[in-house]
């Protein structure tokens, strides 16, 4: 077969040679049996006659030779080709709609499979990449489903799991890198010297970290990524040993990662090692994850992740008999996860994906429709043309070969225009914040895309060639024949096909748009939703205090109020703050707090609660609304006795019944001896704190900052105009005070929380678009069919009329058909609209499955847009002349 | 001319195979190949002998090359593939034991049975 293939692919590449051999070999023959009869005595003409004439005919003879060669089928392919091309080229109007329609939906599906490729499908670039996972601590009861590891974890786990062959922790973070006067703030990874092991991909040049250098005050080493290195280095082969400033100090170059590494979707391009003392890796801290701590592992070959899943189980348990923490914890539905890494990395998205996969699908389902039925009313106008020729012998085979070749041609011209508005569609994704998907960004058009289209594109063409092909060759054929007119009968089974191509496509296009007026309805009760205070007017920005330059408690509550006083006397600035972790920030880690006094009743889970750190005024800089006693202010920080601030939720939980002024409370889940309490002073309103849609009402405690004092820390102004100004006053305040110390991330807080809606933005948009173009594929399909119904019974209508049809009934008549169709079309669409929206029910929020309104709403939109598409048809048969009509064939 | 028999069908093929087997020949001089090793008893009409190379050249059975010929004109010889002579060898045989079978067969006498 393959030899067969070879041969047949030899021919062709050089088909010009074949012949001319061909030619010349036949020649030779002859010429030398002509010689031979010469010489036994024939004279020269009647030679070569006889010799022609034994061979054969020529033209036959070679036609049969290349028969031989397998040449015949590429003839035959080549003829068809050009029969399809030229039909195509002789309907353009039909040939632009259906390329259009096809380069639409195939690039809408190839925009969203390029998505789901990079982000779902492809693994990530690691060897073996299946066998990574990562483990988390769940704590469900107390409303913490994920808290990452922790650093006492890792070092309890490592080397004690027999199911890993590989166990390591990691942990994002920022630096500040460079020279004074052009340092700038990277992200970074610390990660355990076997982070890269278990990774499968070791340094290009140099080497991993060593134990030793995980421990704090130890040489400081660095390693570096291809990129950092090519770019600050120029490429320096010699570049281990070498060094960088990190936070004004210097590091040790010890190893540079090959081309291409890239740990999920970090922009890091500098690992360093994970830092830890001896008592954060005491079973003490062994729950003191944050969601900071990541750990992954790389199972062996053959051990499941079921087995590894309860290795972890059995430590955990058997490490519980010695914690005094066991009870609180089990009560918290304390577990440790095991999932593999890609799936958990890719998890938050995944639905979406697949939910605009689904929308993209259908869209190209009503595409396909819509061709099916051109094609069909295409091939009707040749059926007279096809029962000839059919008549004349061509084959059943040759029939369907025919129509295959046409549609196969058609789809492949889709195809490319999809390519090309899939590319445009991934740079347009690009916009709507496709690369802050995780792995987002690994999108791009590459081969897989390209081998994709081609794929689809053949499929596609195959299944549109199956209803031409079972039109042309149904037995009634000849009847058209028989039929004077030229385009032959109206089959009644043809007909059926016809509308019920109409109402799948008008369900489909009624399902797609009720989803995405689910979508849209979300987005905007989502909108709407109040954050808990007033972000117009506020200004944040992200500072990260270096360590070394600060310290402790005194440098670092030094530095907010230097900046707290700085902004004081600023005109614009109404009051300004800062705070450990903004809402919307995308980092709010929840922790434990014990109230003094209060006994959890039985079967009650602890709670985790958001705890924040507040310094400068900081509510009245965000807005927060005051319900009872006072804010935290400036002076919260300096004096000793410790207070504190509660949210609505929090004080509503521990103290229903009030009185919460005055109250006492412990950071962390225990009263340890030495403890200090908190005593409430204020009370201020709940606000959401991950997004606007957050469901539960976990509570929250503010600290002064000086009890917390954080590195990372979040400044929040209020300003009297538009916000965006001050950004250059913020930065040049930061500078007089540090001139080292970078001011990242500056963005109103309205912006902040409308980034936080981009994962219910982006899709209901693009189910939106999708729906519009969905909506004007059915109504070019409706208008198409009923246009050609009209068309082929023009004859009738004008006998009608001739014989006193009005043209009132003449519409009505075609009208009633339109609204049947759109009937049967509605009531499967809000069949599928009930399906849809309860598959899509995480997606909503505060709207039901089953929307009425947006049924009631989408139903008036499908209607009119199908009716609109109908009546202009209609109009035009009204206004047939009885006369023109009878003349007419 | 002696006494000619008529080609059997699936025969020519082999005939073929067998002709080029030994040495390298041009469709023409197959024929009177074939001729001259069957004591000219069989006869190839001319107009199958075309189609029949071109199919076995297909099936990488024979290969063929351009070369001189005698009277130093360009002509097409063919030569047996490894995959050739692997048939031949194996329709010989199948042949052989079809041909003493049929001939036994054909030759039997009443007595025997």
């Amino acid at each position: 077969m393959l030899n067969r293939l070879r041969s047949l692919l030899g021919v062709l590449t050089s088909r010009r040679d074949f012949e001319a051999g061909m030619s010349a070999e036949l020649k030779f023959h002859i010429e030398q049996y002509a010689a031979d009869l010469v010489r036994s005595g024939v004279s020269p003409v009647e030679a070569r006659r006889r010799a022609r004439m034994e061979l054969g005919g020529l033209n036959s003879l070679k036609d049969e030779c290349r028969k031989a060669r397998g040449l015949t089928l590429l003839d035959d392919l080549g003829r068809d080709l050009r029969h399809a091309v030229r039909m195509l080229r002789k309907s353009p109007g039909f040939t632009a709609a259906a390329l259009l329609t096809l380069g639409l939906c195939l690039g809408a599906n190839l925009t969203i499979f390029a998505v789901i490729d990079s982000i779902l499908l492809r693994p990530l670039p690691f060897p073996d990449a299946g066998r990574l996972v990562t483990i988390f601590n769940t704590y469900p009861k107390a409303g913490v489903d994920r808290d990452g590891s922790s650093i006492a974890n890792y070092y309890e786990r490592r080397g004690r799991i027999p199911a890993f062959s590989s166990l390591s922790m990691y942990r994002f973070e920022t630096a500040i890198v460079g020279e004074q006067g052009s340092m700038i703030r990277e992200p970074v990874v610390l990660v355990s010297p076997e982070f890269f092991t278990t990774l499968g991909r070791d340094p290009a040049m140099g080497r991993v970290f060593a134990e030793s250098e995980t421990a704090f005050d130890t040489d400081s080493v660095v390693i570096l990524s291809d990129g950092f290195w090519r770019q600050n280095f120029h490429a320096d082969p010699q570049v281990i040993g070498r060094r960088i400033r990190v936070s004004g100090s210097p590091f040790t170059v010890v190893g540079v990662l090959p081309p291409g590494f890239r740990f999920l979707s970090s922009e890091a391009r500098l690992y360093f090692p994970y830092p830890s003392r001896l008592e954060d890796r005491s079973s003490l801290q062994r729950h003191s994850g944050g969601n900071v701590t990541q750990i992954i592992a790389r199972l062996r070959p053959g051990v499941a992740l079921a087995q590894a899943q309860s290795q972890i189980d059995a430590q955990n348990s058997a490490l519980e008999l010695q914690d005094p923490q066991a009870k609180m914890m089990a009560d918290a539905g304390f577990r440790s996860i095991v999932t593999p890494l890609h799936a958990d990395h890719v998890a938050s998205i995944r639905p979406t994906l697949l939910l605009l996969q689904a929308g993209v699908l259908a869209l190209l389902l009503i595409g396909a429709v819509n061709l099916v039925n051109l094609l069909l009313i295409r091939a009707a106008g040749r059926a007279k043309e096809l029962a000839v020729r059919q008549a004349l012998g061509a084959s059943r085979r040759h029939v369907v070969c025919e129509a295959l070749v046409e549609t196969v041609l058609l789809t492949l011209g889709g195809g490319l225009l999809g390519l090309a508005a899939g590319a445009g569609g991934i740079r347009l994704l690009a916009l709507l914040g496709g690369d802050r998907l995780p792995l987002g960004n690994y999108i791009a058009p590459d081969a897989r895309l390209f081998a994709a289209a081609l794929a689809a594109s053949l499929m596609l063409g195959v299944l549109l060639a199956a209803p031409l092909a079972w039109f042309h060759l149904r037995p009634g054929l000849g009847n058209a024949l028989q039929s004077e007119s030229r385009t032959g009968t109206a089959g009644r089974a043809a007909q059926a096909l016809r509308h019920g191509f109409i109402v799948a496509q008008i369900a489909l296009a009624f399902v797609l748009l009720s989803g995405s007026a689910l979508l849209g309805l979300s987005l905007q009760r989502a909108m709407s939703v109040s954050p808990g205070f007033e972000p117009n007017h506020v200004l944040t920005s992200q500072i990260t205090l270096p360590g070394r330059s600060y310290p402790d408690t005194r440098t670092r509550l030094a530095f907010v109020e230097k900046l707290m006083s700085a902004f004081g006397g600023r005109p614009g600035i109404v009051s300004a703050g800062v705070v450990s972790n903004l809402p919307f920030s995308g980092h709010n880690g929840k922790s434990a707090a014990t109230v003094k006094g209060y006994t959890r009743p039985p079967g009650e889970s602890p709670r985790g609660h958001y705890s924040y750190s507040v310094g400068g005024d900081y509510f009245r800089a965000m807005g927060f609304s005051l319900i009872a006693g006072r804010f935290l202010g400036e002076e919260d920080s300096r004096r000793s006795p410790r207070v504190c601030v509660v949210d609505q939720d929090f004080a509503r939980y521990y103290w229903p019944k009030g009185g919460v002024i005055g109250q006492q409370l412990f950071q962390g889940s225990q009263m340890g001896p030495g403890a200090e309490a908190f005593r409430v002073v204020g009370v201020v309103g709940s606000v959401k704190q991950a997004g606007l849609t957050d469901a539960a009402a976990q509570g929250a405690v503010y600290y002064p900052y000086s009890f917390q004092p954080a590195t990372d820390m979040f400044v929040v102004l209020r300003s009297a105009a538009a916000p965006e100004n001050l950004g250059r006053t913020l930065r040049s305040a930061v500078r007089q005070i540090d001139a080292e110390l970078p001011v990242n991330d500056v963005r109103s807080m309205d912006a902040r929380i409308s980034d936080s809606l981009l994962v219910r933005r982006s899709p209901a948009l693009l189910a939106g678009f999708f729906s519009v173009i969905a909506l004007l594929l059915t109504a070019i399909g409706t208008y198409g069919v009923l246009s050609y119904a009209i068309a082929q019974r023009r004859r009738e209508i004008g006998v009608r009329m001739a014989l006193g049809a009005r043209p009132e009934q003449i519409r009505r008549h075609f009208l009633t058909l339109a609204l049947r169709l759109l009937a049967g079309g509605a009531v499967l669409g809000v069949l599928g609209a009930w399906f849809a929206g309860r598959a899509m029910r995480a997606f909503l929020f505060q709207v039901p499955a089953f929307s009425l309104a947006a049924v009631a709403a989408v139903t008036v939109v499908v209607s009119a847009v199908s009716l609109a598409a109908c009546l202009l048809p209609a109009h035009r048969a009204a206004r047939t002349s009885p006369m023109e009509a009878i003349a007419d064939d | 001319m002696g006494k000619t028999a008529e080609l059997l069908p699936g025969t020519l093929d082999m005939l073929i195979l067998k002709a080029v087997s030994q040495q390298a020949h041009h469709g023409y001089g197959i024929l009177l190949r074939i001729r001259q090793i069957s004591g000219d008893a069989l006869e190839i009409p001319q107009g199958s002998l075309y189609p029949a190379l071109y199919r076995l050249e297909h099936q990488r059975l024979i290969a063929a090359e351009w070369g001189q010929s005698d009277n130093n004109r360009r002509a097409k010889y063919y030569t047996l593939t490894a995959a050739g002579r692997r048939r031949l060898r194996e329709e010989t045989e199948g042949w052989n034991r079809l041909a003493s079978a049929m001939s036994a067969a054909l030759n039997s006498t009443p007595g025997e049975a």
